[in-house]
């Protein structure tokens, strides 16, 4: 895989790239601000972009936006953004469009996690931070059909929600895959969602929905 | 109007000019003093009245208001003939009224002790002089030029008059009284010619008196503003000529032919010695401003007193038809009505007079005073002032602005404040109280010619125009308190801001590298390393939970969330939470000190609950009604919490203040605790 990685923090942005290379991916460029990601990933149109939110000149949400300009200027190029703290009022949209992830910087002491949702987006799929699905899952007073799930099925719900298949999710909770299958018909069901066998329409579907009870 | 000295006129001229003046005064008190002891030294030998020492406080004051006056005059305004008159007429009465005792020692009580007896006697036969300088004044009052041209030859006149009537009492046959049997020492003796001269000039003196007083009643109608005021002084000291004459009348019958020349005399002395005074009160401007309210009492008094002796004597009259004459008990019952008369009647006659002279200040005088009886009462604010001053004076554009002492500014009523108050085209004036510039009143130009009105609107308000500035600026200085107090508020908001991004972006990321490297250390361990991985893996785990311990830290110090909103704040902080919350938060965004107080009021107010009063479940409700946010924080726990004892609502208040905001907690022993809060936003 083909990556570029824009953090200003350069201890940081080497680290990272040190952790992506082991893994075999090719890191073609590193940038410092958002205006010299923009022009490495028109020069370099790689598979993936990895991207701190907060960069020089404001630090304020720098790497957001410059995600969102990649993933609409570059659909080729997909977008893991990294940020220190939850964020979600621009990660939800993106995240919805697949070919995005985000996720918090102390995530990729977890490389496991870290490597396979950067496989993930790069591959069109979407990757969501665990700390924000639970932003997304907490109990609505104006909205109680959440509150119908059975807490096996909103574990299920909450790890769908981060983007993940059926047989990942089997694995994470020490299941079998037709079980997890049944739960997230089950799931769908409860939240008049239409039944798809395509993991990445599903995901989109659930987060939809929570985006819409939620915000 | 007095001319004011040129700027360029040298003051050594000016410092001659005084010491001249006060020496020639100086002297007129002299010899008025030396005139005083040589009479008394004639009245030992009983050639003078012994009885008439009353008469010298009289003839003393006769001398010396005019010398002082005319001497501060010139001191002030050296070039204002005003002063310069004053103080020669004075001098020259001096000598005259002196000539008169001398001539009585040298000639009568010891013959031959003083030289000139005879000369003293022609110079005492002068008196006339007497009239001199006033009636030089009624023409040059007050700026010492004549009202107009053709005020020339009426000058003239008068100078000539007064000249030939010193001419003729100089040349007569015969000295005035008491000395009509000494002879003139110049005498030309031709008693023919002089007998139709002296007669003829007393006549053209009495003419010219009569012109003077003219030529004051055409510069009083002529006049405006402070001159207006200037010739209402000067008229009322000559108002005394005729009340003097009524006076001895009065005297004349009372005492009978016995005192009455004497009476005449005492008189005219005072009324010189009064139209000095008003000269000089109206010349220097010092209480210039009193002469409304002298008349206006005058007159009062002079009625009341008309009255009150009406009154008096109706009832001995109808008492002595009834009773019998000379009853004790009819002048008893007269003085106990006139008594009980007095009040009701000086009300009346000051009401009647106020009314009948000038409706304007009356009617605003009372407008004022109602007002400020309202305020007392408390059923108007003083804050009103503005507005009734404005229809006292009857000038809708008249603005009152209350002075700061502490900015040296000005604040309208509104408290809005006013750096260097301008007119606008519109008039200036300070407002005072006890000495005390308190505010300025714009006005229409055209009340500058009643300052008299203007000055007694301003006075009968001053004390609640004290009250409203007092008002206005402490409710500044509160406004003011409030600002620094919600200013250190928010420096507070923004460091938290700094701290949270500091402990994000710095140390957060330090310890996320040195995970990372310690992560790739432990993946790229060689074989026979391998014995190291568990290790490096758990100091990787300990770097995360380290990572953890500082988010929660960096949360705590300001909730990142709060960027996107109150609600989504509070609902981390309702996950994070111990205990279940129910949460019902707006979606508004408001303004950023607004969200940050609230959210760490619903902090706080979760902690206290959970920490005091072990409640089951909370309630936490925020949303935006009436222009303000209302958040309500309720539990089921055991209530009893108060502001004080050291809880963390004391600092919940703070903020909710500092924001301009209200916090209530309602929170009986046993009931759980009910607290709500109000903060104001612009949305």
């Amino acid at each position: 895989m083909r990556i570029v990685i824009a953090e200003d923090t350069v201890l940081l942005r080497e680290g990272l790239a040190g952790l992506l290379e082991d893994a075999g991916h090719e890191v073609v460029a590193r940038a410092g601000d958002a205006e010299a990601l923009m022009a490495v990933v028109a020069e370099h149109e790689p598979d993936l972009a990895v991207v701190d939110v907060r960069m020089p000149p404001d630090y304020e949400d720098e790497g957001m936006r410059a995600a969102a300009d990649i993933r609409r200027e570059h659909p080729h190029t997909a977008v893991l953004v990294l940020s220190q703290h939850v964020e979600t009022r621009y990660a939800l949209e993106l995240v919805g469009a697949g070919g995005f992830g985000y996720l918090l910087k102390h995530r990729v002491l977890d490389v496991d996690d870290f490597l396979d949702a950067a496989r993930r987006v790069s591959e069109g799929g979407s990757a969501l931070d665990p700390e924000v699905v639970a932003t997304l899952l907490s109990p609505q007073p104006r909205d109680d059909t959440l509150a119908g799930l059975t807490p096996r099925e909103r574990e299920v719900l909450a790890l769908m929600a981060e983007g993940r298949t059926n047989a990942a999710i089997a694995k994470r909770l020490w299941l079998t895959e037709r079980t997890v299958e049944t739960h997230v018909r089950s799931i769908l069901g409860k939240l008049g969602l239409p039944v798809s066998g395509d993991d990445h329409r599903r995901v989109l579907a659930v987060l939809t929905y929570l985006r819409a009870s939620t915000v | 109007m007095a001319r004011g000295a040129p700027l360029h006129e040298n003051d050594g001229v000016r410092t001659v000019l005084r010491t001249i003046a006060w020496c020639l005064a100086l002297v007129a008190l002299a010899m008025i003093a030396g005139g005083v002891v040589l009479d008394r030294i004639a009245a030992e030998q009983h050639v003078s009245d012994a009885d008439s020492w009353w008469l010298y406080p009289f003839l003393v004051a006769a001398v010396s208001a005019p010398a002082v006056v005319g001497a501060l005059i010139v001191a002030r305004q050296a070039r204002n003939p005003i002063g310069w008159i004053l103080v020669v007429g004075a001098l020259s009465l001096a000598i005259v009224l002196a000539a008169s005792p001398y001539a009585s020692v040298a000639l009568q009580a010891h013959p031959g002790s003083l030289p000139g007896g005879s000369w003293a006697a022609l110079v005492s036969s002068l008196w006339p002089v007497f009239f001199a300088w006033p009636l030089a004044v009624t023409f040059l009052f007050p700026d010492g030029r004549l009202p107009s041209r053709r005020w020339r030859p009426y000058a003239l006149f008068a100078g000539s008059a007064m000249t030939l009537l010193m001419v003729a009492l100089v040349l007569a046959d015969e000295l005035e009284p008491p000395f009509a049997d000494v002879a003139n020492p110049v005498s030309l003796r031709f008693p023919d010619t002089l007998g139709f001269l002296r007669p003829l000039a007393w006549l053209s003196v009495f003419a010219s008196l009569i012109a003077g007083a003219a030529a004051v009643r055409v510069r009083y109608r002529r006049s405006k503003g402070i001159e207006r005021l200037q010739m209402l002084w000067l008229a009322y000291a000559a108002l005394l000529i005729p009340l003097g004459i009524v006076w001895f009348l009065v005297w004349s019958l009372a005492v009978g032919e016995a005192g009455a020349g004497e009476a005449v005399v005492a008189v005219l002395l005072g009324m010189e010695a009064a139209v000095a005074i008003a000269v000089g009160v109206a010349v220097t401007r010092y209480r210039l401003y009193e002469i409304d309210r002298l008349i206006n009492r005058t007159v009062v008094y002079g009625v009341l007193t008309a009255s009150l002796g009406l009154v008096y004597a109706l009832v001995s009259l109808l008492g002595g038809v009834a009773v019998g004459r000379g009853s004790t008990w009819v002048t008893a019952l007269a003085v106990i009505v006139v008594a009980a008369a007095f009040g009701p009647l000086r009300s009346r006659a000051q009401a009647a007079v106020d009314w009948r002279f000038d409706r304007a200040r009356y009617e605003g005088l009372r407008r004022v005073r109602a007002f400020v009886d309202d305020v007392r009462e408390g059923r108007r604010e003083p804050e009103e002032v503005g507005t009734v001053v404005a229809s006292a004076l009857r000038d809708p554009s008249a603005e009152l602005l209350f002075r700061l002492p502490a900015s040296d500014a000005y604040a309208d009523r509104l408290g809005a404040v006013v750096v260097k108050p301008v007119g606008d085209g519109r008039a200036v004036t300070s407002v005072e109280h006890r000495g005390q510039e308190i505010g300025l009143l714009r006005h229409k130009c055209a009340l500058l010619d009643r300052p008299d009105l203007l000055r007694s609107i301003l006075d009968a308000s001053s004390l609640a125009i004290e009250i409203a500035r007092l008002r206005v600026e402490v409710r500044l200085q509160l406004a003011e308190v409030e600002a620094s107090r919600a200013k250190v508020v928010r420096a507070g908001y923004e460091e938290r801001s700094r701290l949270e991004r500091d402990l994000h972006d710095g140390a957060q990321q330090r310890l996320v590298t040195l995970g990372i490297r310690l992560r790739r250390m432990q993946r790229s361990l060689p074989r026979e390393a391998q014995i190291l991985g568990p290790a490096l893996g758990s100091a990787v785990d300990e770097v995360g939970e380290a990572i953890e311990d500082l988010r929660t830290i960096a949360a705590g110090v300001r909730p990142p969330r709060l960027d996107e909103g109150l609600a989504a704040a509070l609902a981390d902080l309702v996950r994070a939470a111990p205990l279940p919350i129910d949460l019902e938060a707006t979606d508004a965004r408001l303004p950023e000190e607004v969200e940050a107080a609230a959210y760490f009021v619903v902090c706080e107010a979760v902690t206290n609950a959970v920490k005091h009063g072990s409640p089951s479940r909370v309630r936490v409700e925020a949303i935006v009604a009436d222009g303000a946010l209302q958040l309500v924080v309720v539990d089921d726990g055991s209530g009893g919490a108060t502001i004080g004892q050291g809880s963390g609502l004391v600092g919940l208040a703070d903020r909710v203040e500092a924001q301009g905001g209200t916090l209530l907690i309602h929170s009986p022993v046993g009931a759980g605790t009910r607290i709500e809060v109000e903060i104001p936003c612009e949305s």
